[in-house]
């Protein structure tokens, strides 16, 4: 390949075209290895960190470590550090699309009753039981009554519209 | 591109004349493996979209009972999740390596890091064998048996009201935390054994002698599949067995 003087290839090479052979990127061994050493270090965080309480944060700091590990994995592992950019987008774009699934799914669910009250509740009102499938209500008088019969009632905050929030008697 | 007019000057100096594994259809053997690879992080994104609606699922239902998840994950053990994860991570690191010295080559410790790898994915079936069957037996599968051993003889009647005393303190909601545990454990675990039949087959070629410096596609097209189920996992670990 390094001495020939064929005139397409040459050209071809001048044109920033694509080379002949396959030349891809050959990682360093001990590279590796500190990339697995780092990933080790973050599973052990990512243990240690979930044994603190830090309310709602707990879930946030999980999916950041998981995100890094993901990140070191994708980047260096599956070559993605010096892939052509356009199999980063690719990868990426999985997450953005993932991320409309996620974000328009949850935004339907936690304000639907906002618009219709009647329309599918967290806790049956009749017996305090979580209602499958349900979602946080409008919270009105009754329901709030209802939440403090349930022995396993929704854990989860009325939205930031509902004052009174039934789901607070249940934390134990 | 090169055709049989270049090959009289091509096998002397620049090695252009056609290698039996590069398909007619490509132009030189690293239009071939970008194609492949290209193909495969098309693919990729498939799976993560697949695993997504598990995802999705795993939150509306913790956004709505996060105290059924919490109560219902410390079933987990979180000590074998944990193996399980460094297992993982290792097999990942090997398969790199596998991908590593096959470049440079090196087709017997090629052949040696694949080994290691699909050990590790034995490994991590070995030990997810023992957590499902501890499920099983505390009766945590869910369906018409949940809160009954699933080798018992109590496993009668629909929809158990009352939980035993092995699942005592869980709420009967429980079950919707198990089915998801389940479901994205178990779709992970079929990759798994892909994974197994994907690094099988690589290996089988390896040793056959198919691969050389300028042609690892298989290998690093094999590895990409391993690392994704690696990926997944990193995932499933916090979200399964470290409920905040």
């Amino acid at each position: 390949m390094s001495t020939h003087t064929n005139d397409s290839h040459d050209q071809a090479h001048g044109e920033d075209h694509e080379e002949w052979d396959v030349h891809a990127h050959i990682s360093d061994t001990k590279f590796l290895v500190g990339i697995f050493s780092a990933l080790i270090v973050l599973t052990i965080l990512t243990v240690a960190v979930s044994r603190v309480d830090l309310g709602s944060a707990n879930t946030f700091v999980a999916m950041l470590v998981a995100t890094v590990k993901a990140g070191l994995v994708a980047t260096f592992f599956m070559h993605l550090r010096h892939e052509k950019p356009f199999n980063t987008v690719i990868f990426i774009s999985a997450f953005v699309f993932l991320g409309i699934f996620i974000f328009f799914t949850l935004d339907d669910l936690t304000t639907r009753g906002r618009i219709d009250p009647s329309n599918g509740v967290s806790v049956y009102a009749r017996n305090g039981e979580i209602a499958p499938g349900g979602f946080t209500p409008i919270v009105t008088p009754e329901h709030g009554a209802a939440g403090e019969h349930g022995a396993a009632a929704a854990g989860h905050e009325a939205p930031a519209a509902g004052h009174g929030a039934p789901a607070a008697p249940a934390h134990h | 591109m090169s055709t049989a007019s270049s090959t009289e000057h091509a096998a002397a100096s620049h090695g252009h004349e056609h290698p039996k594994w590069l398909a007619h259809h490509f132009d030189s053997p690293a239009q071939q493996f970008d194609t492949a690879k290209l193909g495969m992080w098309i693919f990729i994104c498939t799976e993560i979209l697949m695993f997504g609606g598990l995802f999705v699922a795993y939150a509306i239902f913790r956004g709505q009972e996060p105290q059924m998840f919490h109560q219902a994950h410390e079933h987990l053990n979180w000590r074998l999740g944990a193996v399980n994860t460094i297992v993982l991570l290792f097999s990942s690191l090997t398969a790199a390596l596998a991908v590593r010295q096959s470049q440079v080559g090196d087709r017997k410790g090629t052949s040696r890091y694949l080994v290691l790898t699909l050990l590790c994915a034995f490994g991590f079936l070995c030990i997810k064998y023992l957590e499902y069957t501890a499920k099983l037996d505390h009766g945590l599968l869910p369906g018409r048996c949940f809160g009954h051993p699933w080798f018992g003889d109590h496993c009668v009647g629909g929809g158990a009201a009352v939980l035993p005393a092995a699942v005592h303190g869980l709420s009967t909601r429980a079950h919707m935390f198990f089915a998801i545990y389940f479901m994205m454990t178990g779709l992970h675990g079929v990759h798994v054994l892909v994974g197994i039949g994907v690094l099988s087959w690589v290996l089988k070629r390896n040793m056959r002698g198919d691969f050389s410096k300028g042609y690892f596609t298989a290998v690093e097209i094999g590895a990409l599949y391993w690392h994704l189920v690696d990926l997944v996992w990193i995932y499933l670990f916090p979200l399964l067995y470290l409920v905040g």
